[in-house]
């Protein structure tokens, strides 16, 4: 079986259907998966400038990232539970999508770039935070999640507008 | 000029003709909407949050304000900008709008409430009572989170 032919599948089960159909439930998915930016790439938004410099300057790049990043995880949590929902309501359409492609390529470089900050800077970040100086990659770790997200919010607009 | 004349002069203007009909001219000004509404409703969370001390409790108020104040505006700004591109080159469409018409009206309040009340709270040097603060948090969220709401509606009640 095809990928497509499984999201054909999977977009006509009475779930998908019933989401598809619905007047009021699809819109407000789609209304919680936008709001939920705030709660998500609005708060990581803090850590990244930070990294960068561009906010909390004065404060020490550990704090900032214990107080904005645990608080942002709901937020993603919500994020991928109305996105998945919005992709089984019309899976065989939006698995076509090349926005759709990118915007989940994107995703997954974030994570990538997510991952690489906990594996090669965060154990030592006790020690570089002292010095008040961001390694490098650190930085560009920081200005990569700013443009990566932005990208995904923007292929995400895009994608809807060919749907 | 009237409001009126300049809506037609705009919508019958060159530029504006190649703002509709690029293809991907309106979703790109979108996701710089979308920007704009993630700094707005993002720093909004942090301040109410900070002012109902459920969160960032290790970062005073004041670098917070000092730090995030200038990207809401900026935000905001950015949002605005967006929002009239989007609706200079079809005015009649959202005139039209109910959801439209309501989010102008939240909007006007959210700005009101955000450079008063709020601008004055986040300033202040001593933190407010809870129950205050409880109620400013509540207007505050309400009030963007609708403007956000009512911006989404646009596109299902046509």
């Amino acid at each position: 079986m095809s990928i497509l032919s499984w999201c054909h599948w999977l977009q006509n089960t009475p779930f998908a259907t019933g989401i598809r159909q619905s007047d009021l439930l699809f819109p407000l998915i789609e209304g919680s998966h936008i709001m939920a930016l705030a709660l998500s790439v609005g708060l990581i938004l803090a850590f990244d400038l930070r990294l960068l410099r561009l906010a909390f300057a004065a404060e020490p790049v550990s704090r900032i990232m214990e107080q904005f990043v645990p608080l942002s995880l709901p937020g993603f949590a919500a994020m991928f539970i109305t996105g998945l929902l919005l992709f089984i309501a019309q899976a065989e359409k939006v698995y076509q999508n090349t926005f759709f492609r990118f915007k989940l390529a994107l995703l997954v470089l974030a994570g990538l770039n997510a991952l690489l900050y906990q594996v090669k800077f965060y154990p030592k970040m006790a020690e570089w935070d002292k010095t008040g100086v961001v390694p490098r990659g650190a930085r560009v770790s920081g200005a990569l999640s700013l443009i990566i997200w932005a990208c995904v919010i923007a292929l995400g607009r895009t994608m809807a507008y060919e749907l | 000029m009237s409001l009126q004349q300049i809506w037609e002069w705009s919508y019958s203007s060159k530029a504006v003709d190649v703002l509709r009909n690029a293809k991907y001219a309106i979703p790109v000004i979108q996701s710089f909407h979308l920007f704009g509404l993630t700094l707005v409703l993002g720093t909004t969370v942090v301040f109410n949050l900070r002012l109902l001390g459920l969160g960032v409790r290790k970062i005073s108020m004041q670098a917070i304000t000092n730090q995030l104040w200038r990207l809401a505006v900026g935000g905001l700004l950015l949002s605005v900008a967006t929002g009239i591109l989007v609706f200079i080159p079809d005015p009649a469409r959202y005139a039209a709008n109910t959801a439209f018409k309501t989010k102008l009206v939240i909007l006007v309040l959210a700005i009101l409430f955000h450079f008063t009340v709020f601008r004055k709270v986040v300033r202040a040097n001593a933190p407010p009572q809870f129950r205050r603060a409880a109620l400013i948090a509540a207007v505050s969220l309400t009030l963007w989170f609708c403007v956000g709401w009512a911006g989404r509606a646009i596109a299902f009640l046509g």
